[in-house]
């Protein structure tokens, strides 16, 4: 969008109001313009319906009484300790005014239409002939396994530094990068066939990436906001879930043909119906299945990947769910629950809970570990922490029940394990000088045995697949991913990008949870 | 007497005149790099890239935007509490990192 075109619109339709002595035509007209403003600069974050998303909502109501004045500065020069951008310079100074107003006047929209067919009409086919494709990557990689991926939101989450950016974690170079559009937000590779990636990115836009190549092939939009997506284990199926409309389409892994949309809707633990954003969405080497979580009706559904693809809705999981992690070959999930501050064990196989565990203080539990230590698998949840209580919940995952709760520097959003690594590396993301900061705590002891100054706001580590090296964002402000040796917690190494967020390895299909055995899923089959 | 006064006088000196580019870096991360970046500003942004500049101008820049010679709303407000220290250690780390 021309920023300087919208804006002469806005003026322009003021003037010819003024002239024909009509207000309500401008006050209108300018509404419009800075709708179009709010969703091109601000939605990605804050939610196509102004009712927030990553970032607060903001509308009517959440910014009553708020000065004006005070709004612009905020806008003007962002917010040093979040992910808000300066839009100073980027925005003129009538459409940072204008955006304001209009936030302040208009409320939360209500949950908009996105159907199948918008859907499918989304599709852009980018390689129309996979079989141009080469055969073998076209850069030297011993065992595809071995790339990461990161997801780069870029300063403004959209623009040129939103992309996937691709490295190999043996020699810590980067092998590649697909631009995005808007910021890049989870990374799944498909688990059947090594040369193919699915980047969703905050718009819920998903784009097939050819890793051989590293170019996008084809995307698709399945909604206005959401990242969460899964695929299954046989490779064949997308499943990709919206916060913006309250939604969940499963999608040909292959042409990202949409083939079934779902309503998020159902009765929450307190009896009342709901409409729901998408929570987690994953597939289990275990069976043809997806398990998502319906966040505001606090249920699992699980959906079978056969004619019709039916839905068994598992209730009263918690309030407010959010992500989770697999264990037992699959069979059993562990989902937190933020409301209730626990993470509830689900049998996948008998479709019903087993056990709600305490997990801390609101539990977002990123990608979960668990590992096993003396003949035990221990599970490891995060918590944000937005309480005194800022632990590292570890969970006995056979007798479903807490070890302990390990006191960390603040709160927390993803641990990171490695069956080859002495430590699980846990973020520490208050809002202060901690935020620069991982901690490691010992498989053994459980006790934080050492703090590394990353630097930026430091954020989801992530393993290399074989153990040796832990990769971890250096976030906003510090816009690089550093890289230390598993052991020796010496950098390595740092590969500039910005504002780098979470980190996915393809080793992630072969362990399923990060910290099991390097060939967890191989010893399934 | 006069050499202890002398050496008191160097050590109450020394914060004040040895620039610290690690110092720098934490207040350049929270005053500056919210538009300037460590290393770079956001791709696609108008701020000016800071890293690798020439510390005299950089010093004299934002001493000019403190003290409101030099005018500009967002940099009068986010220079205006900065002391000379501050401004030392940002220059330290800013002109000292490979743009």
């Amino acid at each position: 969008m021309n920023n300087h075109s919208n804006n002469n619109n806005y003026l322009l339709a003021g003037a010819f109001a003024l002239l024909l002595g009509s207000s309500a035509g401008a006050l209108a007209q300018a509404d419009q313009d800075m709708a179009e403003v709010f969703q091109d600069h601000c939605a990605s974050c804050h939610g196509s319906d102004l009712g927030g998303y990553l970032a607060p909502p903001i509308n009517a109501t959440t910014l009553k009484g708020r000065s004006p004045t005070a709004l612009r500065s905020i806008l003007m020069t962002g917010s040093f300790d979040t992910l808000m951008p300066p839009f100073y310079g980027k925005l003129t100074d009538d459409e940072i005014r204008g955006v304001i107003k209009y936030l302040q006047t208009t409320p939360k929209q209500p949950n908009p239409a996105w159907t199948l067919e918008d859907t499918r009409k989304s599709i852009k086919v980018l390689v129309k002939d996979e079989s141009t494709l080469p055969a073998k990557p076209t850069y030297t990689i011993d065992d595809m396994t071995n790339i990461i991926g990161v997801a780069a939101r870029g300063k403004y989450g959209r623009g040129a530094g939103s992309k996937a950016v691709f490295i190999n974690s043996k020699t810590h170079q980067k092998i590649g990068e697909v631009a995005t559009g808007t910021a890049a937000h989870i990374i799944e590779f498909n688990p059947a066939n090594p040369r193919w990636a699915y980047v969703k990115t905050d718009t819920a836009e998903i784009f097939k990436v050819d890793l051989y190549s590293m170019q996008v092939v084809r995307s698709v939009k399945t909604g206005f906001n959401g990242p969460g997506i899964g695929i299954s284990r046989d490779g064949k199926y997308i499943m990709a879930g919206s916060f913006v409309p309250h939604n969940a389409t499963i999608l040909d892994a292959n042409t990202l043909e949409p083939l079934k949309s779902f309503e998020l809707e159902g009765i929450d633990p307190d009896g009342k119906m709901v409409s729901s954003d998408s929570g987690m969405i994953i597939g289990t080497p275990y069976a043809d299945i997806f398990a998502i979580a319906l966040e505001n009706a606090g249920q699992v559904w699980v959906v079978d990947l056969k004619e019709g693809f039916p839905v068994t809705k598992i209730e009263k999981v918690g309030r407010h769910l959010h992500d989770a992690f697999l264990t037992h070959g699959g069979k059993k999930l562990m989902i937190a629950s933020y409301d209730d501050s626990i993470v509830a064990a689900i049998d996948l196989e008998k479709r019903e809970i087993i056990k709600k565990l305490e997990a801390g203080c609101v539990p977002h539990v990123g990608g979960g570990s668990a590992v096993v230590v003396d003949g035990r698998t221990l599970g490891f949840g995060t918590n944000f922490g937005d309480c005194d209580k800022t632990v590292v919940s570890v969970w006995d995952l056979d007798k479903m029940e807490v070890v302990k709760q390990v006191p960390v520097a603040g709160g927390t959003e993803s641990p990171a394990a490695h069956a080859n690594a002495p430590y699980v590396a846990v973020d520490i993301i208050s809002k202060d000088r901690r935020a620069r900061t991982v901690q490691l705590i010992d498989k053994k002891t459980l006790e934080v045995v050492k703090t590394l100054d990353v630097g930026g706001h430091a954020y989801f580590p992530e393993y290399s697949a074989d153990g040796k090296f832990l990769y971890i964002s250096a976030g906003y402000n510090g816009d690089e991913v550093v890289v230390y040796d598993s052991n020796s917690l010496q950098k390595v190494a740092a590969i500039p990008m910005e504002s780098p967020a979470g980190i996915f390895s393809r080793g992630r299909v072969k362990y399923m949870t990060r910290g099991l055995s390097p060939d967890e899923i191989g010893s399934l089959k | 007497m006069r050499l202890a006064i002398v050496i008191l006088g160097a050590i109450l000196a020394l914060p004040v005149q040895a620039a610290s580019p690690y110092v720098g870096q934490n207040k350049a991360t929270a005053s500056c790099a919210q538009c300037h970046g460590l290393r770079a500003p956001a791709e696609g942004s108008i701020f000016p890239k800071l890293s690798g500049r020439d510390p005299e101008y950089l010093k004299k820049a934002l001493r000019h935007y403190r003290d409101k010679t030099r005018h500009s709303e967002i940099m009068n407000a986010m220079a205006g509490s900065l002391s000379d220290e501050d401004i030392n250690d940002i220059v330290s780390f800013y002109s000292n990192v490979k743009p």
